[in-house]
């Protein structure tokens, strides 16, 4: 079996970022180069009701990634986040509006290796 | 054109059961496809992640297939339904990715062995792909299918022993230009 390449480090990504306008920023591009996961926000234009359903489901999933030491950022902002990640105890993680790919790049290199990434009980032989 | 949900895990692949990860974060392959094709991307939940957890082990269909287990996967397949019903509304195309062999998100292969269960000491091996749908992907159709909304469904492959990524990628295409 090949082994577990998972990297331990979760984008929080704006919509705007995830389905660029003609010209914008593609984060996804720029997270897999790096080497992260991404979990999309909500795009803004769901009514607000949907929108804080989705918000709550991320929310809880993000809950078990952090409880385990995974690495988090926010790439943007979304409305509502900040409270849905409060009411699950979450802080809001550090974040970045990046206006081009390499100030993106150099935002999450800048991160330190997260802690959970000698988790014994994968790889193993 | 149109909108594409995707499988949480085809975008953080931190999501997959333990061994399980085939890249660090995104998988590329299929989101490659679908920005060539001008699909916009939407992310599903992973239904296993919150409510079986990180240390989970691998399991079958029938491990999962508990009452509570149904009812949280119709609960994330009614708040996908609803992103899904505003996307339609608006005269997009809609079509569903899932991942192949998975006994939650397999959209035409999932994964099944009624006998298995207790200590887990069964060998890492393909003998529990079968035909099917995962848990999640079944009650996520049926709830379009109550709103009476049509979806196009493809699956991932990465993990099945026979995948090959050019046919992947080819059924991926012919998915998205049926639409």
């Amino acid at each position: 079996m090949k082994p577990d390449e998972r990297s331990f480090r979760i984008a929080l990504v704006a919509d705007r970022y995830v389905n660029p306008p003609p010209g914008g920023l593609d984060a996804l591009a720029v997270l897999a180069m790096a080497g992260w996961g991404a979990m999309q926000l909500p795009a803004d234009d769901y009514p607000a009701d949907i929108a804080a359903r989705v918000l709550a489901e991320v929310t809880e999933q993000a809950e078990e990634f952090s409880r385990h030491g995974y690495d988090f950022v926010l790439i943007g902002d979304r409305d509502g986040l900040a409270e849905a990640l409060a009411a699950a105890g979450l802080a809001v993680p550090d974040r970045i509006v990046p206006t081009d790919a390499a100030q993106l790049l150099d935002f999450l290199a800048a991160r330190p290796a997260p802690a959970v990434s000698s988790w014994s009980w994968l790889n193993r032989d | 054109m149109g909108v594409a949900f995707v499988a949480h895990c085809l975008l953080n692949q931190n999501s997959k059961v333990g061994d399980g990860a085939h890249c660090a974060g995104i998988y590329s392959p299929v989101v490659d496809v679908l920005r060539e094709k001008g699909w916009r991307i939407e992310q599903m939940p992973c239904p296993e992640l919150a409510f079986t957890g990180l240390n989970r082990f691998w399991a079958v269909r029938e491990q999962l297939d508990t009452p509570e287990y149904r009812r949280y996967c119709r609960r994330l397949a009614n708040a996908v339904a609803d992103m899904i019903a505003v996307r339609a509304a608006q005269g997009e195309d809609i079509v569903l990715i899932g991942v192949e062999g998975s006994p939650s998100m397999g959209v035409h292969i999932t994964s099944s062995d009624p006998a298995r269960g207790g200590l887990p000491e069964w060998p890492a091996g393909s003998a529990e792909l079968t035909s099917g749908e995962g848990i999640f992907v079944e009650e996520l159709r049926a709830e379009l299918g109550r709103r009476g909304i049509a979806a196009g469904l493809g699956g991932e492959t990465h993990a099945l022993p026979d995948h090959d990524a050019q046919t992947q990628r080819t059924q991926l295409e012919s998915l998205l230009e049926g639409r």
